[in-house]
């Protein structure tokens, strides 16, 4: 029995040690059912395979440093620019997504030479529009949000969720880090309850009374408009409206789903090669279809969901630098937590 | 002391599983802080007052759970009492991350219970009038029905021990019977229910899955936290300090009521066959009904409500894989469970021929694995190694070994490994104390070597306990979460790092396939095995 084990053990061993050659290592921490179908058709299209390991940033970033120049990830897919640039400037990615049909698809201010944007989504307020008059909300900007109107009105996630600090990390490059400390004062005194729960979770709390504004995602209203979580949900996310904050200056809000290039990729060239294949317009269509966000390069439409419900001629905040956010989220942290913001 | 072959592989295996718990505290030594001290004192402050909360409420309701149902299908009959005693295990089968699932599934707004009001009573805005059990009170909820059953098992066990001596004691004294109760059942069972409330403790403590799910920050996620999102040692080394001052005291509590356990074993002679009470009337219904409740509430309710969705949202079964996460956790299951077994068995035999200190100090702390939380064990195994590596196999000359630990199956079984180590350990040993010196040296009387005497005359002796362990090991890896999700290699997933996922990305619904699959086989193990659980029969 003994002498079986350690045979399996040692043939496991290998099997995970010498893998075939024409394949690229994805650290995803994105977990959509439609990301996984759009590797199946790179790998038809292409004959690379794509081995992932799924997980939660934190767990993988640590995994990619720890293994450093042996680690076998290419690529490191994440739905946060934060992340992205934590681990550029931990030293961990490499220049090389510099490609012309990268460079033509993504806007300057989404990508780097290390990483570069594959899929949008904006972070805006939504409201109740039952309890929330048009004139409260008009020019409302996230600076608003601390408004002393809001007070006991207003829902957002806790401060460790990486979209706050993203959020709070641009209002730091925007407004200052001192300003942005005594906003989230402000955030903090208007808060409804203490943080809880995930995006969808504060829009639903909107809907059932809790609260009269909440700051989540913009994929989340479509996903509950969509069905798919059933008909409750359905019918929760039509008692609740979407705004577009800061329309009036920087524009709104915008992170990204990003694809980092780690440093001493095996597989460097399939991985460029797979990140090109995400800023198809195929591509970029099935991401907008089925995980509701918006695309990162000109020519294709958001998911109709979107477009009808959300309404897409917002202005985008093009002008703060997505790399902005990885600096500042230590900062982002240091500032919500000195403010209270469980 | 003499060197032969049962000693070393013993003193091998022992120190394996040290090294890697020794990384644990010698790398909180390095500093590279970076964060505001007044900041850290806030989060040291939350994060202790939160394990507080957390484990004096789940020892609260474990105990008050666990010893109620013990004692109630031990000392009376009633309505179904006998598919009761087997059937209160069966939470074993939930895991708190899966619990917490189904908790916020039917109480969050718009959530199980809202369609069902709206079913019964037609539109209208009920989500306001629906509890919300989320935050601490959510993971209390989770850990208290999901691991009860460690103090009920070992309650009842102890319970069944009582003479019925000691009870005709108490009616002598004219006693009611929640004196009799309060003042000599509850007593003389202590050590017992000690045991499995210090068990549930450390599992509390070491809780990841369903603390993670609600963001409550722990000692044990903050550990993690300050370690991956901030790079911060120093601030986890200051947390490990707390925690390892919360598990030491646990560790002494426990050996102090493990040592108290002993007398009562003893009292064999005057043992009399206990006679149970019947109930009937309003007695017995309220013993069922409090019964029921607690199987309905650790077992049926998440049952149902990851059944619920499994239905609503059939499109989840058929994008699953379920052969091959079937075949990956039966793969990690066994693999593991013969490794814990065989070098379980080497190093108590080991230490059985040979009565040597320092191999008994050293099996001694070899079995502290099972005190540091797993997400930290994963985190200091993939330190050590890279570690290892860069400053020990390279300057050698020799290739890198990091593909061959890291994100490997034999990294994860290894991990599995040093966790689950004093299980086994333990578990043999206990085994092992029951069979008398004597037997070894008549042993060596008959000209049967050390070898033979191991393999013809231990190993059939213990074959009850070893198959008991193999159930508790492979129930703890099946339902085990971060050692996998941390160290699992390119494409493999589990049962319980699926289900993860998909609760981590907002797709609970999609959690429930499997979580569900995940509390069905190991319902099939613990029935199955229930037998050797409750050991009715003295064995």
């Amino acid at each position: 029995m003994k002498k079986i084990s350690i045979l399996t053990l040692i043939v496991s061993l290998f099997v995970s040690t010498f893998v075939a050659a024409n394949e690229v290592n994805i650290f995803n921490a994105r977990h959509y059912k439609a990301d996984g179908e759009l590797y199946s058709k790179f790998t038809n299209l292409t004959g690379i395979k794509v081995n992932l390991i799924n997980g939660k940033s934190g767990a993988l970033e640590k995994r990619i440093i720890s293994e450093g120049a042996d680690s076998s990830a290419d690529l490191y897919i994440t739905a946060d620019a934060g992340r992205c640039g934590a681990m550029d400037s931990k030293g961990t990615l490499q220049n090389g997504l510099t490609s012309t049909a990268i460079k033509a698809a993504v806007p300057k201010s989404f990508r780097t030479s290390k990483w570069v944007g594959i899929a949008k989504r904006a972070r805006i307020i939504y409201y109740s529009p039952e309890r929330v008059t048009g004139a409260e909300l008009s020019g409302m900007t996230y600076e608003g949000l601390a408004d002393p109107k809001w007070k006991g009105r207003l829902v957002i996630r806790k401060s460790s969720n990486i979209y706050n600090k993203s959020l709070v990390a641009s209002l730091i490059k925007n407004n200052g880090k001192a300003a942005t400390a005594a906003w989230a004062e402000g955030v903090v005194a208007n808060m409804a309850r203490t943080p809880t729960g995930n995006d969808r979770a504060q829009i639903m709390a909107v809907a059932a009374g809790e609260a009269d504004i909440a700051v989540a995602n913009t994929y989340y209203l479509a996903l509950m408009l969509s069905g798919k979580k059933g008909p409750e949900q359905q019918a929760a996310a039509k008692k609740v409206k979407a705004f577009f904050p800061n329309q009036n200056d920087r524009g709104t809000h915008m992170n990204v789903s990003c694809a980092a290039l780690v440093k001493g990729a095996p597989n460097k060239d399939n991985a460029i090669k797979l990140v090109e294949f995400l800023l198809t317009p195929e591509s970029q269509e099935h991401f907008t279809n089925n995980t509701f966000e918006f695309p990162m390069i000109d020519g294709v439409s958001p998911s109709p969901l979107v477009v009808n419900n959300l309404g897409l001629d917002f202005k985008q905040d093009m002008k703060t630098k997505l790399a902005s956010y990885g600096k500042n989220q230590a900062a982002a942290v240091e500032v919500m937590t000195a403010a209270g913001w469980k | 002391m003499r060197i032969n072959f049962w000693y070393i592989s013993s003193f091998v295996i022992s120190l394996f599983v040290i090294i890697p718990i020794l990384t644990v505290f010698s790398s909180f030594f390095e500093s590279t802080s970076n964060y505001y001290q007044v900041l850290k004192d806030t989060f040291l402050m939350e994060y202790i007052f939160n394990s507080l909360i957390l484990l004096v409420s789940v020892l609260l309701l474990t105990f008050l759970i666990g010893t109620g149902s013990a004692y109630l299908v031990s000392f009376y009959n009633f309505p179904f009492s006998n598919f009761f005693k087997w059937a209160l295990i069966l939470s074993f089968a939930v895991p708190p991350y899966i619990y917490a699932y189904s908790l916020t599934a039917f109480f969050e707004n718009y959530g199980t219970a809202y369609t069902i009001l709206k079913n019964l009573f037609g539109e209208g805005n009920y989500n306001q009038n629906i509890p919300k059990f989320d935050g601490l009170l959510g993971v209390v909820l989770s850990i208290s029905f999901s691991l009860y059953a460690y103090v009920y098992i070992l309650a009842r066990a102890s319970f069944l021990y009582q003479s019925q001596n000691i009870i005709d004691l108490g009616k002598n004294l004219g006693f009611t019977k929640f004196k009799a109760f309060y003042s000599i059942i509850l007593p003389a069972a202590r050590p017992a229910i000690v045991a499995g409330l210090s068990l549930v403790a450390m599992e509390t403590l070491a809780e990841f899955g369903a603390v993670d799910f609600f963001s409550i920050n722990t000692l044990t996620t903050g550990i993690y936290n300050s370690w991956i999102a901030f790079d911060d040692l120093a601030f986890a080394n200051q947390l490990s300090f707390f925690l390892l001052l919360f598990i030491f005291a646990l560790f002494i509590l426990e050996n102090l009521s493990r040592k108290n356990a002993k007398y009562h074993f003893n009292a064999r002679s005057g043992f009399k066959q206990k006679q149970k009470i019947q109930l009937s009337g309003k007695k017995a219904f309220l013993a069922f009904f409090f019964c029921f409740l607690v199987l309905f509430l650790s077992f049926l309710f998440p049952l149902s409500q990851m059944m619920y969705w499994t239905i609503k949202f059939p499109e989840n079964l058929f994008d699953l894989n379920t052969l091959d996460l079937l075949t990956n956790t039966l793969y990690l299951v066994i693999l593991s469970s013969l490794m814990l077994i065989v070098f379980g068995l080497v190093s108590n035999y080991g230490n059985r021929v040979n009565k040597d200190k320092t191999l008994n100090i050293l099996s001694t702390l070899s079995i502290s694995g099972y005190a540091i939380p797993g997400v930290i064990l994963a985190v200091a195994f993939i330190t050590f190694i890279a570690w290892f590596d860069d400053s020990v196999v390279k300057n050698l000359g020799f290739i890198s070994i990091k593909k061959v630990f890291i994100g490997s199956i034999l990294g994860l079984v290894l991990v599995y490994f040093i966790r689950f180590y004093s299980l086994a350990y333990n578990g043999i040993k206990s085994g092992y104390e029951k069979i008398n010196i004597s037997v070894d040296e008549s042993s060596y009387l008959l000209g049967y070597s050390k070898r033979k005497t191991f393999m013809n005359i231990h190993i059939p002796f213990l074959r009850n306990s070893l198959l008991f362990i193999g159930i508790l090991v492979s129930l703890e890896i099946i339902r085990e979460l971060p050692i996998t999700l941390i160290l699992r290699p390119f494409n493999f997933e589990t049962f319980a790092t699926t289900a993860y996922i998909s609760a981590s990305e907002d797709l609970l619904e999609a959690a429930a396939v499997p979580s569900l699959f995940l509390i069905l086989i190991a319902t099939f193990f613990i029935i199955v095995t229930s037998k050797y659980i409750l050991r009715d029969n003295n064995e």
